[in-house]
């Protein structure tokens, strides 16, 4: 072919960008149904032993030098833990969308966008 | 029954005498530490032999590392962007690691490293240890923005610590999720095989119905080769996505 001009090239161009992305997708693999709910379960109950554990270690230091704070401490902290948790799950649930929407999949409805 | 279905996650040491104290703790080398070894051995060696020929046109092995090295390119580039790649070498050691302690446990007979708590909490520690110092360096104390989110102030010091504990989270949920996975997969192979074993050595009919389990077990087995691919995904992309928080803070939302 002689009349192989630049538009031809530039269409080349974005086809092949096309696959590129097509083939970049398909090797991100979606997660498994049980992957993600593990996943949420992980995040809820992991911040609310931290939470837990934070505040207790804080009642314990706190203890040391004559405040006795004793059980308050680590229930406001379990508390910001189960905080910590929720917010967790909504920044996975986040990721997951977001990964999901860039392989074209369907994404879970998300009606809280920004 | 002669084998319990956890028998198979107990460290034991290979050797009678201790390698070396550390603070009067004696330090074995256990089975454990043996397949670490051969992770580690036979992860290098097939990275360098594959590589080693260096031919245009890839050999079987040599693309078989080259698509091993792009796809974890890949991961890092979609989820840290372009000055994420300085980590290649980190997080391609770490997801190689993993991968080929997942594969190595599959070995009938052998031991998963990666069903010990202390092995993959050591590494999500090591991971978000290095995100906070990568955090540090490149931004100094504005990296400390990352636990304060867009809020009025009156908020803040309820939101502070909940930020401060989400990002603490992170090392456990990451070690949890590897370890859980690896051991709930071990033991079920496990407990399955033992129901080969009781029902074949039970006697009449009974004997006959082993081979129900038996099926079982290859269809399991082919999930946990799936399980320990996706297992040793995640935690490669979560390092970069928590490399790129700390990299690029705020603005990735």
């Amino acid at each position: 072919m002689s009349d192989t001009g630049p538009d031809d090239l530039k269409r080349l161009g974005a086809r092949l960008e096309q696959v590129q992305q097509r083939k970049q997708s398909a090797t991100q693999a979606p997660p498994t149904q049980m992957g993600i709910a593990f996943r949420f379960a992980t995040e809820l109950v992991a911040a609310l032993v931290v939470g837990g554990a934070m505040g207790w270690g804080l009642d314990w230091l706190f203890g040391h030098f004559g405040f006795h704070t004793k059980p308050w401490l680590m229930i406001v902290f379990f508390l910001l833990g189960a905080a910590a948790g929720i917010r967790n799950v909504m920044r996975a649930a986040n990721e997951l969308n977001a990964q999901m929407a860039a392989s074209n999949a369907p994404s879970v409805p998300n009606d809280e966008e920004n | 029954m002669a084998m319990h279905p956890m028998e198979q996650f107990e460290v034991k040491p290979l050797i009678e005498h201790p390698l070396f104290q550390i603070a009067h703790h004696p330090i074995y080398f256990t089975n454990q530490s043996l397949l670490m070894c051969i992770v580690v051995a036979a992860a290098s060696l097939f990275l360098t032999l594959a590589v080693s020929g260096r031919r245009l046109v890839p050999s079987r092995m040599q693309s078989m590392a080259e698509v091993s090295y792009e796809f974890v390119a890949n991961i890092i580039h979609s989820s840290a962007g372009e000055d994420g790649l300085k980590f290649f070498p980190f997080v391609f050691t770490l997801f190689i690691f993993v991968l080929f302690c997942n594969f190595f446990g599959m070995v009938p007979g052998s031991f998963t490293v990666t069903s010990q708590i202390a092995v993959t909490f050591a590494l999500a520690a090591f991971v978000v240890l290095m995100v906070i110092i990568v955090g540090f360096m490149k931004h100094g104390l504005g990296f400390l923005k990352l636990f304060v989110p867009k809020a009025p102030i009156y908020l803040l010091f309820l939101l502070v610590p909940i930020e401060v504990i989400s990002f603490l989270t992170r090392p456990i949920s990451l070690s949890v999720r590897l370890f859980a996975n690896m051991l709930a997969g071990h033991t079920m192979l496990a407990v399955f095989a033992g129901f080969v074993v009781m029902l074949g050595s039970a006697g009449g009919v009974l004997s006959v119905l082993s081979i129900a389990p038996m099926f079982l077990i290859v269809a399991i087995m082919l999930l946990e080769f799936l399980v320990a691919f996706l297992q040793a995904y995640v935690f490669a992309i979560l390092t970069c996505i928590y490399l790129n928080e700390a990299l690029h803070l705020h603005d990735h939302h």
